[in-house]
């Protein structure tokens, strides 16, 4: 064991934890005296300072290092994911809770930086234990944050949130009891060097399927998704951020290390007339259910947290969609997906949040007349939702046409239609559901404001969390290449190092 | 003139009308003006360069764009895509002039509408499948928020309507593109490469049918056409002329450009039925159109009627025809044009009507007699007499019908027929109403200003220019259809 590259690897997330204690420090400290309370400004700064020292850290932690463990790795894959979520993260936190809705900056901020170092450490792991550990430390901090305003809405999205991870995670942990059971080794290339050896035994494909449901449950994918609408509405902006941006992307990125490059022998098949029994069925199956029922409620909602909830359902089933076709392209459609995915709806959360704390609720009336009373809102809100909806030319489109293609090119031949229902259901319900985003940017551009109040004033941290992803998604829709690029060569090079 | 100049000239055009201070929105209709003559001129010069050395190289430009998709940003023109240019060129000027009193929101309402126009002039630049999809998906939102903010009639469910059937018929295009794609080996999205590929016949018989439907939708093919007259009447005139007169056609060149080239066996499966489809479209229009009582609502049906021909010319799948087809696309998309020029901004915003019933009220041949001429004569091209486009148009597709299938003519006829009724009928209870004795003479309608003369003239320009002197369109069009792309569709049996 090799200290000097450990302590070098967990540099970012040791930075992470220092800025946090430090924060708690100074909001005990200043919360003492009673005076001068920590302000939200100050945590933020605080919070974003410690954030960008990560990047940095992460930045010069040197490319290849190996500290002989599949504990804590650093591949490609790892390095590229851990940055982006500090990117996600670093935008969650900037968009700032609603005036007096937090009541103690210090410790929000603090959870904050604890749900961001887990998900770190879920990013670079090969250990099916430590997988669960960090996913573990992640998810408590999000439960936390769900609740932190203390409102009876946020209560209850706390403690649903709550319940339905602690199922989820008593799911994957019996499952990898289960898969301990089939291969005494618990690290994932012993279990893909396991597979060679034949196929799972029955009770080692129980505890698969316990792995799926139980990741299903991270993802929000339909039937498992219950949590999702509550958490969205209830809790305050900032936490449901973090869970929809940068949770999300890690829940796929673990889906593909731990199905794609450990189980990839035991996928089976989601192909039209060869279905045959694996995760890859599984997950098409979810797909499918995500994508209608997610689509389908989103159409009656008229909260627009809630129909974001419901919009983030049908994109897992999108995203499930090109991982069921268990091919490392499509996979990397898939983590191009989730990024820019995360990126468009972080943003329409902020642009959500500005016009609730405006006109007092989410409601899709309150979007009236956005356009005068908000240029800039407005048009990031067009620019995140049609994103979503997969209008081009922006990254939401891209990402989508990509997962769509790549998925049904693994699966066909010339004559072969392969994935072609799932990918055929994914189109018709992605057209349905620019349905649903257009009722909200009618409010937004065509009907008038009524008797609402003049322009719209928002925090400087808040105007950031809007205006950086709109640009984002702007320039990756026009030019996909950049991140597509990187995500394809760390994929690859990963998969080279099994 | 290269023809780049069109999309760029559109697209530059509407980001400057978006950055005009508040104070200098009137501005936005010149800067919109200025952006379409540059695109037309360069269409034309493009079209000119063309004919007067037709053995030169097609333009063709080559950007490498998405390489892990295998999407490049790969545009070209040959003589078919260069017409249709010239056609996107004339319409939007016509359409910015008619919109020349626009005031509400001014600049928004331009920028949408040359998004519209460079989306247009993309799809027909593009040699690229992933790339013509996107210029075909941006011009979805402009559409829909022309229509829902500055429409008339039952404008937010009319804009609904046809977006949700252009969004729908987009997923299927996409269904199909991906099948295609993925079946010739998940490469390349290069038209050329597509259309090279041997598809399973098996596989061309489900995918065709998708395909095809997915852009014959937006061509209004019958029964998928009912998003068309709504649409239309519920849009701004400067929307329903580019509705109906160009982005109708984006279906048709998909279908034409795209559907058929790649899987060419489906197609000859498919082909009686979308013949039988257009024939139907053709009657079933012309009849619904003789009953409206809104004149727009009559224009948009005879859109349908006359969007079948375009169909059934494909059908036909010869020379003639896919000739024919191409031409009636430019002959309707300027007189589509033209009459809802005339009737939603000359007329309706004068009488604030468009009930065939009360414009008799206003004697408009005698309050408005420019306009009257103008109608009679767009008329007269609509029904296909000749002199104007729609002859040349309609009677190559006919050609091209008895060539292949004689027996559809017995429908054609009856459209025909029925065309000239509707027309007829429409034009002369909007413009020429029989004055009872006695009446009270029409109130006073202020006369055609400046911006709606020279679009009607321009319009009227290019229709009698095509019916008397085809030929240079003739001679582009037929450049166009000797690309690779077409040479199995016309060695059809």
């Amino acid at each position: 064991m090799n200290y000097y590259a450990l302590i070098l690897q967990l540099l970012p997330e040791a930075v992470l934890v220092v800025t946090a204690l430090v924060l708690l420090g100074v909001a005990v400290t200043t919360e003492s005296r009673k005076k001068r309370p920590l302000s939200l400004d100050v945590a933020i700064a605080i919070t974003s300072l410690g954030i960008a020292a990560a990047g940095f850290a992460l930045y010069r932690c040197p490319f290849t290092i190996d500290c002989g463990s599949a504990l804590i790795v650093m591949d490609p894959l790892a390095r590229l994911f851990k940055c982006l979520v500090l990117v996600l993260g670093l935008l969650a936190v900037l968009l700032p809770p609603a005036r007096g809705e937090i009541r103690h900056p210090g410790e929000f901020y603090a959870l904050m930086l604890f749900a961001i170092t887990g998900l770190m450490l879920t990013v670079g792991t090969n250990h099916l234990l430590f997988l669960f550990v960090a996913l573990e430390l992640a998810s408590l901090s999000l439960y936390l944050l769900a609740g932190f305003s203390g409102t009876a809405r946020a209560a209850e999205a706390s403690l649903k949130y709550f319940l339905f991870g602690g199922v989820s995670a008593a799911f994957l942990l019996f499952g990898l009891s289960l898969l301990f059971g089939f291969c005494p080794a618990l690290t994932l290339p012993a279990m893909a060097a396991a597979l060679t050896a034949g196929p799972l035994p029955p009770f080692a494909v129980a505890g698969l399927v316990m792995v799926v449901v139980g990741l299903g449950f991270k993802l929000a994918a339909a039937p498992f998704h219950y949590w999702a609408p509550d958490v969205y509405q209830g809790a305050p902006a900032t936490s449901v951020a973090m869970v929809a941006a940068a949770s999300k992307a890690v829940g796929v990125l673990v889906m593909v290390r731990v199905l794609l490059f450990g189980f990839e022998a035991a996928g089976g098949a989601a192909l039209w007339g060869s279905l045959k029994p694996g995760w890859s069925l599984w997950l098409g199956v979810l797909a499918a259910v995500s994508m209608v029922w997610g689509n389908l409620l989103a159409l009656a909602q008229t909260s627009v947290r809630r129909l974001l909830a419901y919009s983030a359902v049908a994109n897992t089933g999108y995203l499930l969609v090109a991982l069921s076709a268990n091919g490392p392209k499509a996979a990397g459609t898939a983590l191009f997906y989730v990024i820019v995915y995360g990126l468009a709806t972080l943003g329409a959360l902020a642009v959500t949040a500005g016009v609730e704390r405006d006109r007092g609720d989410d409601s899709l009336g309150s979007f009236a007349g956005l356009v005068h009373r908000s240029p800039l809102q407005a048009v990031a809100l067009l620019v995140f939702l049609t994103s979503l909806a997969g209008i081009p030319p922006l990254a939401g489109f891209v990402g989508k046409f990509a997962m769509f293609s790549e998925a049904l090119t693994v699966s066909a031949t010339q004559s072969s239609t392969g994935l072609v229902w799932l990918v055929g259901l994914g189109a018709v319900m992605s057209a349905i559901s620019f349905y649903y985003y257009l009722q909200v940017l009618k409010q937004a551009f065509v009907r008038d404001a009524g008797d609402a109040s003049g322009p719209v004033v928002l925090h400087w941290a808040h105007r950031l969390a809007m205006l950086v992803p709109a640009v984002l998604v702007v320039l990756l829709g026009l030019f996909p290449a950049w991140l597509f690029g990187p995500v394809a060569r760390a994929l690859e090079e990963t998969l080279r190092g099994w | 003139m290269n023809p780049a100049w069109t999309l760029t000239s559109a697209f530059a055009g509407a980001l400057l009308v978006l950055l005009l201070p508040a104070r200098s929105a009137g501005w936005s209709r010149v800067v919109a003006l200025v952006a379409s003559v540059i695109g037309a001129l360069a269409a034309a010069g493009s079209c000119l360069t063309k004919l007067r050395h037709p053995e030169q190289a097609a333009w063709d430009l080559d950007w490498e764009w998405i390489p892990q998709l295998g999407a490049r940003f790969h545009l070209g023109a040959d003589g078919l895509g260069l017409v249709l240019l010239l056609l996107t060129g004339i319409v939007a000027i016509a359409g910015v002039l008619f919109s020349w009193n626009v005031e509400r929101r001014q600049r928004a309402f331009f920028a949408y509408y040359m998004t519209i126009i460079g989306g247009v002039y993309g799809v027909f630049l593009s040699r690229d499948a992933f790339l013509m999809f996107v210029f075909y998906e941006v011009v979805i939102l402009p559409k829909y928020m022309l229509i829902s903010i500055w429409g008339s009639t039952n404008k937010e469910y009319g804009a609904m309507k046809l977006t949700m059937y252009s969004i729908g018929a987009s997923a299927l295009i996409l269904i199909g593109l991906v099948v295609a794609y993925a079946a010739a080996g998940g490469t390349s999205f290069d038209l050329n490469h597509l259309a090279r590929a041997n598809y399973a016949p098996a596989l061309q018989f489900w995918a065709f049918p998708i395909l095809f439907l997915g852009f014959a939708v937006l061509a209004g093919i019958w029964p998928f056409h009912t998003w068309a007259p709504t649409g239309h009447v519920a849009a701004p005139t400067a929307v329903s002329m580019l509705l109906a007169g160009v982005v109708m056609k984006l279906g048709a060149y998909g279908a034409l450009c795209v559907a058929m080239p790649l899987f060419e066996q489906g197609f000859q499966e498919w082909r009686l039925m979308i013949a039988l489809l257009a024939v139907v479209g053709i009657i079933y229009g012309a009849l619904t159109a003789l009953a409206q009582k809104d004149l727009k609502f009559v224009i948009g049906y005879s859109s349908v009627s006359h969007m079948g021909f375009i169909l059934l010319g494909l059908a036909a799948a010869n020379m003639w025809g896919l000739r024919g087809a191409v031409l009636q696309m430019v002959s309707h998309g300027i007189i589509a044009g033209l009459l809802f020029g005339i009737a939603g901004r000359v007329v309706y915003e004068r009488t604030h009507t468009r009930d065939l019933g009360e414009l008799q009220k206003f004697d408009l041949w005698r309050s408005l007699p420019g306009a009257a001429l103008a109608f009679t004569l767009a008329t007269a091209a609509s029904m296909g007499l000749p002199g104007f486009s729609g002859f040349v148009a309609e009677i190559s597709v006919v050609v091209g019908v008895w060539q292949a299938k004689p027996w559809l003519l017995v429908g054609v006829a009856v459209g025909i027929i029925v065309t000239g009724a509707f027309s007829l009928r429409a034009m002369q209870r909007a413009f020429f109403p029989v004055r009872k004795a006695g009446a009270e003479p029409p109130a006073a309608l202020p006369p055609l200003a400046w911006p709606e003369i020279s679009a009607i003239t321009l319009l009227l320009t290019a229709s009698v220019a095509i019916g008397v002197y085809p030929m240079p369109w003739v001679d582009l069009i037929n450049d166009g259809l000797k690309s690779p792309l077409f040479e199995t569709i016309l060695s059809l049996p």
